[in-house]
C-alpha cells in the first residue's frame, strides 16, 4: 500500500511537471485575441512576392454541370455533387471570407473563436483547434468542413468523409494564400465571380497602396501583438503585418523573428520604431491600448512615441486571412501617410 | 504540584480516558501502566495539552490552559515516545532547544543562565564527543539521550516520560532510569512517566496509577496499586507466577 | 547529501563508556555514516557571523550588478557604469542616451522585482520546509501558487479592484486564496494523516493544485476574452516590472519576511518536530497561524505581481542547507539571498538564450526545480 502511494504521488507529480511543459509550448502561439489556427506560423515553401499577382488567380474549381471539383490547401482533390450549401468554417478567416461573398447564410457551424461580421455569432458555435470537437461537427450534418491544418488524425478524418462530410483545407501562410482560399471557396460555393471580384478589388487596393507609398525601408514599425502586462509579443517575419509593412515602404523592426514571440522589451526600446501599431482588445476600463503605450517607463524616447505615431487596431484587421486585410491595410496607410 | 480532576477524553464518538483524578506531589515518581489501550499515553498528551479534554488539569493550583505556553514549559518538560527528526541538526542544536522557554523575550528581558544547565545536562546524558554530530547518524538510544538531555536542559519541575525506554536495550534502560532518578531526588522535583516493563515500574517508581480501559483500577503508593490481585485483574493472566517464573530462570545460572 | 549505508564492526569506543558496553551485546552495529562527517565536524554558529553575511550580500550584488549589466541589448559596460554612477550621484544624463532608457526605466526595475521575488519564494519555501518538517514542500508542491493563481484569475474575471492601487484588488484576492487553500491542504493532510507524512501532504498539494488550476481554466472558459489574456499571465511575466512592484515587494518582504526571520527558533524547533515544539513551550498554534499567514501575503503578492514562478521555494532552500546547515536562524537569511540569486540568474537565461526573443521564466525555474524535486525524492526513498 505504502508503495502504491509513492508511485502515484510519483505519477502525479510527473503529470504537474509535463502540465508545466505543456503550457510553456502553449505559449508559443498567443492565443488571446485570436484563434490558434489563425496564429500564424512561419510560411515555409511560399514565398509572396516573388510571384505576380496576375499568375497566382489560378482558377481552382472545374465546373462540371452541377458537380464541383476543388483542390484544396494542402493538394488534395475533392468534388462536391453540388455547390456546398452547409457550411462548418472553423476559422474566423473563412468566416469572414463566406460572408463577403454573400454565403453567410449557407454556414451552419463556426469555431468559437468567429466573430466578424457581428451576425457570424448567431451561428452554432463548435470548437475548433486542438479541441476540434468531431462528434460536434457530424450533428451539425454540413457537406463541407473548412479547416486551416490537418491537426486531426487520420482517423477523425476518415469519420467526417465516411458521414459524408467533405473536409476542406484552407490555410493561407502570405496575402497570395489568401486570394486561393478566397477563390477555393468561391469555386465550393459556386460565385467564382464574387470571388474574382473579391480578389481583384483587394489586387487593386493593394496595388495602390504601393503606389502611393513613398517609404523606402528606412521608416520602421514595430507589431505588437500582446501588452506589456503579460509580457510582450511582436510580430515577426513571416506574418501579414510584416507583408503589409512591406507593401508599405516601412520595415518590420522584429523581422529577425519568425512568426509571433514573446521579444524584449529592451529590444523595442534599442530598434527605436518610428510607428507602432498594437492589436490589443481595449476592455473599457483603464488607459486605452495605445494611451498606455504613451505611459509606459523608459519609451519616451523612441520617436513614435514622441511622435505620437501609435495605432491600436481593435478587429484583427491585420491578423486574420481575410478580405479585411485590405482595410487593415488602408488604415495602415492613412495612419502612416496622413489623409 | 499537579493535580488533574475528572480528565475525559474522547476522540470521535470514543472515550479514551473516562473521569479519572489523580495528583503529584515533589518527590513522587508516578508510574502510568496497563495494558495496551489503557489510555495510558492519552493522559500524558491531555496534561501536555496536544489533545482536547474535558475536566481540569492544575499545575501548582493553576489550570493549564490559562497558562502561556512558554511558562508552562518552564515548570513541565515532556519526552514523547518517538523522535524522527527531519533535518541534519546536530546534537547540540536539539539540545539547546530545550533552553527555548526560558529565552530571554524582547520585551521581558531577564538573564539566562542557561548556559550551565545545558552543559549539565549534556554531561549527565554523556553526549560530549557526538555534539557536533548530525541527529540523522545517531542510534536509536544516542538519539533518546539526546531528547532526554534536550528535557533536563529545559530544567522543569515535573517531568512528563512516555515510555522513556521504549526500544531500548537493557544498558540504555538501565541508564535512562537511573538518571532520572538521580534528576528526581533534587527538591522539588517530580516524575509521571509511562511505562511498559511492571518490573521496572516497580523498582524506580514511588507512586503509581493502575489503568484499565481508560478508568483507574487503583492509584497510590507502588506497593499498595502493583498487587498480586490488582495486577492479576487487570491483565486477566497470573502476572506473579509468569514473572517470578521469567526472572526465576536466571538464578539457576548464577 | 549521500548516504552511504554501511556495516562497521564497533570495535572502539567511538562515544562513551555507555558504547563498549554496547558493542558487547550487538557486536554488529548497523549505522549511517554520513561522508561528510568529519568536515562538518567543526562547530557551526548559532547565527550568521558578520563575514558570512558580507560574503553572501557581495555575492548578490554582483549578481545583480552581472544581471543589470548583460541583457537582451548589449550596452557598452562603460556606458553602463556612468549611467548607474549618476543615477547613484544625481548627476543628469543626455536625455536620449539609450543606455539611460534601457538600465534605469526597464532592467533595474525588473532586476529588482526579480530579486525580491525569488527571496521572498525561497524564504516561504525554507519557512514551510521548516514549520512541515517537509523538505519537499514549497509554494508550487502545496498548491498554493495555484491556489493564489486562482485568486487572482476571479478577481480579473469579475474585475476587483481597490480604487488608488494598481492591481491591488487581485493582490488581496489572491493573499486571500493563498491562505484559504493552505489551511485546506493542511486540515485535509492533517484528517488523513496526522502525522504529516512527507508523501501524503505532497500528494494532497499536488491535487489540489490541480483543481485550483481547473477552476482556473474554467473560469478563462466562461468569462470570454477579457480573461482569456490572464492565461498569458499564469506563467509569469516580469516584463514591465516596474519600481513601484519593487517598492510593494520590499515592503512585503519587510514586514512578512521579518515575522518569519523572528520564528526562527520555533521554526528549527517545527523541523525537529511538532511535538517537540510543544514540549519545549512553543505556542505552536500561533506559531502556526502567523507564518502561514506570513507564507500567503508573501506567495500572493509575488504571484499577483509576476504570476506563478514555479520551484524556487524548493529548490533554493535545498541547495543551501548543505552550506549552513538546517538551522533556520541561518538557513533563512541564506535564502533571502540565494532566491535573489537564483531567480536573477534565471531571469537572465530567460531574457538572453533565445536574443532578441524572451523565455518564459517560469519555464527556466520549472527545468531546474523539477529535475531537483526527483531528485530529492529518490534520495529520500532510498534513505528509508
Amino acid at each position: 500500500m505504502k508503495h502504491l502511494t509513492h508511485f502515484v504521488s510519483l505519477l502525479l507529480i510527473l503529470c504537474l511537471l509535463a502540465g508545466c511543459g505543456n503550457k510553456a509550448t502553449d505559449n508559443q502561439t498567443p492565443s488571446q485575441t485570436e484563434t490558434p489556427e489563425t496564429a500564424e506560423t512561419p510560411a515555409d515553401t511560399k514565398t509572396s512576392d516573388s510571384q505576380s499577382q496576375e499568375e497566382s488567380v489560378k482558377p481552382q474549381a472545374v465546373e462540371n454541370g452541377a458537380a464541383v471539383t476543388v483542390t484544396d490547401m494542402s493538394g488534395r482533390q475533392i468534388t462536391l455533387d453540388e455547390p456546398a450549401t452547409r457550411i462548418v468554417a472553423l476559422t474566423a478567416a473563412d468566416c469572414e471570407i463566406l460572408y463577403a461573398l454573400g454565403a453567410g447564410d449557407t454556414l451552419v457551424g463556426r469555431g468559437e473563436f468567429c466573430d466578424w461580421p457581428s451576425q457570424v455569432t448567431e451561428v452554432p458555435s463548435v470548437e475548433s483547434g486542438a479541441n476540434t470537437n468531431i462528434e460536434q461537427i457530424i450533428a451539425l450534418n454540413p457537406q463541407v468542413l473548412l479547416m486551416s491544418t490537418m491537426a486531426q488524425t487520420e482517423e477523425q478524418i476518415a469519420a467526417l468523409e465516411n458521414a459524408g462530410i467533405h473536409v476542406v483545407v484552407s490555410d493561407a501562410q502570405d496575402i497570395e494564400g489568401v486570394y486561393e482560399a478566397i477563390t477555393l471557396i468561391g469555386a465550393l460555393m459556386d460565385k467564382n465571380e464574387e470571388a474574382k471580384a473579391m480578389v481583384s478589388g483587394m489586387q487593386d487596393a493593394f496595388a495602390q497602396i504601393r503606389e502611393n507609398s513613398t517609404g523606402d525601408g528606412s521608416e520602421t514599425v514595430y507589431f505588437e501583438v500582446s501588452p506589456l502586462e503579460y509580457g510582450l509579443w511582436a510580430a515577426g517575419s513571416n506574418t501579414f503585418m510584416d507583408e503589409i509593412a512591406r507593401m508599405l515602404g516601412l520595415t518590420n523592426v522584429f523581422s529577425d523573428v519568425s512568426g509571433w514571440a514573446e521579444i524584449s522589451q529592451e529590444q523595442v526600446l534599442q530598434r527605436a520604431p518610428d510607428y507602432i501599431v498594437t492589436i490589443s482588445m481595449y476592455f473599457g476600463d483603464g488607459p486605452t491600448p495605445d494611451q498606455e503605450i504613451l505611459s509606459r517607463a523608459g519609451w519616451e524616447n523612441i520617436p513614435a512615441v514622441q511622435n505620437k505615431k501609435i495605432l491600436n487596431l481593435q478587429n484583427n484587421e491585420l491578423s486574420r486571412p481575410g478580405p479585411r486585410l485590405k482595410d487593415g491595410a488602408e488604415i495602415l496607410y492613412d495612419f502612416v501617410y496622413g489623409e | 504540584m499537579l493535580e488533574v480532576k475528572n480528565l475525559t477524553v474522547r476522540f470521535g464518538n470514543t472515550t479514551i480516558i473516562n473521569d479519572i483524578s489523580f495528583s503529584v506531589s515533589p518527590g513522587q515518581w508516578l508510574m502510568v501502566v496497563g495494558p495496551n489501550g489503557a489510555g495510558k499515553t492519552t493522559i500524558i498528551s491531555a496534561v501536555s495539552r496536544a489533545v482536547p479534554y474535558t475536566g481540569q488539569v492544575l499545575f501548582d493550583g493553576t489550570d493549564v490552559q490559562r497558562r502561556k505556553s512558554r511558562e508552562l514549559a518552564q515548570c513541565m518538560g515532556v519526552l514523547s515516545q518517538s523522535h524522527y527528526v527531519g533535518y541534519g541538526f546536530t546534537v547540540e542544536e536539539v539540545i539547546r532547544l530545550g533552553r527555548y522557554a526560558h529565552a530571554p523575550g524582547l520585551l521581558t528581558g531577564g538573564r539566562d543562565d542557561g548556559e550551565k544547565k545545558v552543559l549539565d545536562a549534556i554531561e549527565k546524558t554523556g553526549l560530549e564527543s557526538c555534539l557536533r554530530q548530525s541527529v540523522l547518524t545517531l542510534s536509536g538510544g544516542e538519539l533518546q539521550r539526546t531528547f532526554l538531555a534536550q528535557v533536563f536542559a529545559q530544567d522543569p519541575r515535573l517531568l512528563i516520560l512516555d515510555e522513556p525506554t521504549n526500544h531500548l536495550d537493557l544498558v540504555y534502560q538501565k541508564q535512562v532510569f537511573h538518571l532520572v532518578q538521580e534528576w528526581v531526588k533534587e527538591p522539588g522535583r517530580a516524575v509521571i512517566s509511562v511505562v511498559h516493563d511492571l518490573s521496572l515500574a516497580r523498582a524506580y517508581g514511588t507512586h503509581a496509577l493502575l489503568m484499565q480501559k481508560g478508568r483507574i483500577v487503583s492509584v497510590g503508593p507502588v506497593e499498595k496499586v502493583m498487587t498480586p490481585e490488582h495486577l492479576n485483574a487487570v491483565y486477566s493472566m497470573d502476572v506473579f507466577a509468569w514473572m517470578q517464573n521469567l526472572y526465576g530462570q536466571w538464578k539457576t545460572l548464577s | 547529501m549521500v548516504l552511504r549505508f554501511c556495516t562497521i564492526l564497533c570495535t572502539e569506543n567511538r562515544f562513551d563508556p555507555i558504547m563498549s558496553a554496547e558493542s558487547g551485546f550487538f557486536p554488529l552495529r548497523t549505522c549511517f555514516l554520513q561522508e561528510d562527517l568529519i568536515l562538518k565536524s567543526n562547530k557551526r554558529p548559532e547565527s550568521f557571523r558578520p563575514l558570512e553575511y558580507l560574503i553572501f550580500i557581495a555575492v548578490t550584488t554582483a549578481v545583480m550588478l552581472l544581471c543589470v549589466c548583460v541583457g537582451s541589448v548589449m550596452l557598452p559596460l562603460k556606458d553602463t557604469v556612468t549611467v548607474l554612477l549618476n543615477a547613484l550621484t544625481g548627476a543628469g544624463f543626455p536625455e536620449s542616451e539609450l543606455a539611460a532608457n534601457i538600465l534605469l526605466p526597464v532592467r533595474l526595475p525588473r532586476v529588482l522585482c526579480v530579486a525580491l521575488v525569488g527571496a521572498s519564494l525561497s524564504l516561504c519555501g525554507g519557512a514551510m520546509q521548516g514549520l512541515l518538517k517537509n523538505p519537499l514542500a514549497d509554494g508550487t508542491t502545496l498548491g498554493v501558487s495555484s491556489g493564489a493563481s486562482l485568486g487572482a484569475v476571479l478577481a480579473i474575471a469579475f474585475s476587483l479592484s481597490i480604487p488608488g492601487i494598481s492591481f491591488g484588488g487581485t493582490m488581496l484576492s489572491a493573499i486571500l486564496f493563498a491562505f484559504l487553500s493552505l489551511a485546506l491542504i493542511l486540515t485535509l493532510a492533517y484528517r488523513l494523516d496526522s502525522s504529516l507524512s512527507t508523501n501524503t501532504i505532497i500528494l494532497i498539494g499536488v491535487i489540489f493544485s490541480m483543481f485550483a488550476s481547473s477552476i482556473s481554466s474554467l473560469v478563462i472558459t466562461f468569462a470570454g476574452d477579457r480573461v482569456k489574456t490572464i492565461t498569458f499571465w499564469t506563467l509569469g511575466s516580469l516584463q514591465g516590472s516596474s519600481y513601484e512592484n519593487a517598492l510593494v515587494l520590499l515592503g512585503t518582504l519587510v514586514l512578512f519576511g521579518g515575522v518569519l526571520l523572528g520564528y526562527s527558533q520555533e521554526l528549527n524547533a517545527f523541523a525537529v518536530g511538532e511535538d517537540n515544539a510543544r514540549n519545549i513551550g512553543v505556542n505552536v498554534r500561533r506559531v502556526k497561524l502567523m507564518v502561514l499567514i506570513s507564507i500567503s501575503v508573501l506567495i500572493g503578492v509575488c504571484v499577483s505581481i509576476s504570476g506563478t514562478i514555479g520551484f524556487v521555494g524548493l529548490v533554493t532552500p535545498h541547495m543551501l542547507r548543505s552550506l549552513t546547515g538546517p538551522n533556520h536562524k541561518r538557513l533563512l537569511p541564506a535564502t533571502l539571498f540565494g532566491g535573489a540569486c537564483f531567480l536573477m540568474l534565471a531571469d537572465l537565461l530567460s531574457r538572453t538564450l533565445l536574443n532578441p526573443r524572451e523565455l518564459p521564466l517560469g519555464v527556466v525555474t520549472s527545468f531546474v526545480g523539477s529535475l531537483l524535486f526527483i531528485y530529492i525524492f529518490y534520495t529520500s526513498r532510498k534513505g528509508d
